[in-house]
């Protein structure tokens, strides 16, 4: 027993905090702000001579100083603002399709009916799929040579010949963002269903006193309430669309040509392809830039007006 | 059965140390000096375990083998020699070598005994592809050499009519357009078009090799805009994928393994992939519905040349186990054993070539070839690979991958012929 020790609550609640600071503070902010720094300077991993920090006996190369170069350099790319904006594209339609897909599946699996408990656990299993796995059953199933959605089509005389999903950018672009939806949008549901069942059961009884509807419910009741976890599921959706790397990988590798490059392939191949730290470090913190942003919005937006039901 | 007191617990705990450190300490006197480590991307570990096991119960090596996966193979290499890591020996593809020389990753092999022999024995285009950019030092010993080929399958072509495989390229176009009128398949050429380092762009050189054209000059600058022999090969794929000859989703496979696995299927007439995936298109009845020999491998349509490379296995320049080191690296790309181990056991169980021609007069090699190729006709196709030497610049790894995307988008249309090979021209030159 300590004797003697008088800390006033903050302290002590900061000597709490201290440990999981500190863990934060070396597995999240240490190489944020390392990676941050490698985006200003001039990368090469295998020249280790030159400056560098020591950390806990680690020597941190720090490489050659070069400003804003690398964002320069990034900027002045066409292939970066065309991946921006297939991205912007990207993002947009895999925000709604996840959105509204969840919200969709959240109200059914709200309302009481036979088989409801079982419903709800099938639902887990596309967002409980690791994505390599679910990139290679969507392969399984929409291929122009075994994909068992042509085959089925083929079979009932719908076509004459197999759709090629993936030869247009275009459309691959869009079965990377319904494959993409399909695997998030159940935790989306999960959310919505989360913030729908904590809907108090006296507001529902009001409304029924005044006499309201199904979609009077959900307009002036439901979807007020759920303001808070909206703004949770745009944002999680908008980063998780940004940072969506692992489908393309299994899907089209970026292809065909450009077509299904997003900025986070694009920072992804600059750094781990042709080995360009820095500029590959400056593409993605265009990225987190913009995420940061969107959430800013997000965040006025929705949360603006938004009073706690409680 | 009797109760475990404190005393005994300890008793048997020291017993346990003593004898391990006893157990170790005798077996390293049978062993080498120093453990060594040797890294390698994944194909078949299985098999590479049991070469290293063989390795270190015959030559008391003490190696430590690590598979790591192919598409993060090269970056993580690189970044533990940034966090301090050394590997002894590692594999690495043609063209991270001479990146790796320039940084002081790797060191030439020389200056090292028995070096000079083996340079000796290897065909002398595999040499100068593991020669460093000057030509003047030896960075790797192969791992393995291959180059693009033409397959076919030979029960369709016979359906169709059609006695003998495509010798040019007007005929093979010829071919494909029959076999889609007489709905024999669908679509009848199956080539690498595929995304990755060694799939669309190694296509796009093999094809201009076969019209005559160059892809680089004597500076290994890109030319293809002023070769007519390009523009040829640029506008038959155009012609081919326009006439739906060809399935449209080989754009965005994504590797050549997956491409050549399409091939099983019995439904195409023609396939142009690396030399080793006839194997299992031809040798494998479990996998492939062209096996045992119904698919055949054929001489490059044109002038029969096509784009050949050597992977290698590289020493580290830090190693401080330089002797054991070179002793395993000739293990595995040399002949230490004196019947060339390693690389026959490649060449039998996955169809992997190697520069040493000498290799192809051992009877089980032949034997085993016959099963799946002609092997007299894959060594005459060897005499017509091509090496380049622009892999060894700097910026290649860059514009091979970009290069990628403008073929892709003449093959589809989006580019005319002229514009797209002067955007490759130009994009080089952005790179430089």
């Amino acid at each position: 027993m300590i004797r003697g020790i008088r800390l006033s609550e903050g302290r002590f609640a900061l000597l709490l905090v201290l440990p999981a600071f500190l863990g934060v503070l070396v597995v999240v902010l240490f190489p944020l702000l390392y990676s941050l720094w490698l985006s200003f300077t001039d990368v090469n991993v295998l020249r280790t001579s030159g400056p560098a920090i020591e950390l806990f006996g680690v020597r941190v190369p720090l490489f050659r100083w070069v400003g804003l170069q690398n964002y320069i350099d990034v900027f002045a790319d066409p292939l970066y603002w065309s991946s921006l904006v297939r991205t912007l594209y990207f993002v947009g339609a895999f925000v709604v399709e996840a959105t509204l897909g969840g919200l969709g599946m959240a109200l059914i699996l709200s309302e009481r009916f036979a088989g409801r408990p079982l419903m709800r656990s099938l639902l887990l299993i596309p967002w409980s799929l690791s994505r390599a796995v679910v990139g290679l059953l969507w392969i399984g199933i929409l291929d122009f040579e075994f994909g068992a959605f042509n085959g089925l089509l083929y079979n009932l005389k719908v076509v004459d010949s197999p759709i090629a999903f993936f030869s247009d950018g275009f459309s691959a672009l869009n079965v990377l963002v319904s494959v993409y939806a399909w695997n998030q949008a159940p935790f989306a549901a999960l959310l919505f269903l989360a913030g729908i069942q904590a809907i108090s059961v006296d507001l529902y009884s009001a409304a029924a006193v005044d006499g309201a509807g199904y979609w009077q419910r959900l307009r002036h009741l439901i979807l007020p309430a759920l303001r808070p976890t909206l703004f949770l599921v745009l944002v999680m959706a908008t980063v998780n669309g940004f940072l969506m790397l692992d489908l393309i990988y299994v899907l089209t590798m970026g292809g065909p040509g450009h077509a299904t490059k997003t900025m986070a392939w694009l920072g992804f191949e600059t750094a781990f392809v042709f080995f360009k730290f820095g500029p590959g470090t400056a593409i993605l913190y265009t990225l987190t830039a913009i995420c940061l942003v969107l959430t800013v919005i997000y965040h006025r937006v929705i949360m603006a007006r938004f009073e706690p039901t409680g | 059965m009797g109760t475990i007191s404190r005393r005994n617990l300890l008793r048997s705990a020291a017993l346990l140390g003593v004898s391990t450190v006893l157990g170790n300490g005798l077996q390293s006197v049978a062993h080498a000096d120093k453990p060594i480590t040797f890294s390698g991307w994944v194909f078949k570990p299985d098999t590479v375990k049991d070469y290293v096991n063989f390795y270190n119960q015959k030559f008391g090596g003490q190696v430590q083998y690590e598979p790591l996966t192919w598409v993060q193979y090269h970056p993580t290499m690189e970044t533990r020699a940034l966090g301090g890591d050394l590997v002894d020996v590692m594999y690495c593809v043609h063209n991270n070598r001479q990146r790796w020389y320039e940084n002081g990753l790797i060191r030439a092999l020389d200056d090292l005994p028995g070096a000079d022999e083996l340079k000796r024995k290897m065909t002398p285009a595999n040499l100068e592809s593991l020669k460093s950019k000057d030509g003047t030092k030896l960075l790797g010993l192969p791992y393995f050499t291959s180059l693009f080929t033409l397959i076919y399958n030979e029960p369709m072509l016979q359906q169709a009519g059609i006695p003998a495989p495509a010798k040019s390229w007007d005929e093979l176009l010829e071919h494909c357009t029959k076999l889609k009128k007489d709905k024999l398949s669908d679509t009848p050429y199956l080539p690498n078009w595929s995304h990755g380092p060694s799939e669309t762009m190694p296509q796009f050189m093999s094809d201009c090799f076969s019209e005559g054209a160059q892809v680089f000059d004597a500076q290994n600058r890109v030319i293809v805009d002023q070769e007519p022999g390009a523009a040829r090969a640029m506008e038959r794929w155009q012609k081919m994928y326009k006439a739906g000859l060809v399935n449209p989703e080989v754009l965005t496979k994504t590797s050549s393994t997956d491409v050549h696995r399409l091939f099983w299927t019995g439904r195409y007439a023609y396939h142009t992939n690396h030399s080793y995936y006839l194997k299992t298109i031809a040798a494998e009845p479990q996998n492939s519905r062209l096996a045992p020999r119904k698919a055949k491998l054929a001489m490059y349509p044109g002038t029969g040349t096509t784009y050949m490379w050597t992977d290698s296995y590289v020493v580290n320049a830090k190693t401080k186990a330089l002797e054991d080191a070179w002793k395993l690296t000739r293990f595995l790309g040399g002949n230490l054993n004196g019947d060339w181990y390693v690389q026959r056991q490649w060449c039998l169980i996955a169809g992997l070539d190697n520069p040493y021609p000498e290799m192809y007069d051992h009877q089980d090699i032949i034997q085993s070839y016959d099963r799946w190729v002609d092997l007299k006709l894959l060594r005459e196709q060897y005499k017509k690979g091509k090496v380049i030497a622009a892999y060894k610049e700097p910026w290649y790894a860059e514009y091979d991958t970009k290069a990628l995307a403008v073929v892709h988008d003449i093959i589809r249309g989006g580019a005319t012929v002229p514009r797209g090979l002067k955007q490759l021209t130009s994009l080089q030159k952005s790179l430089l």
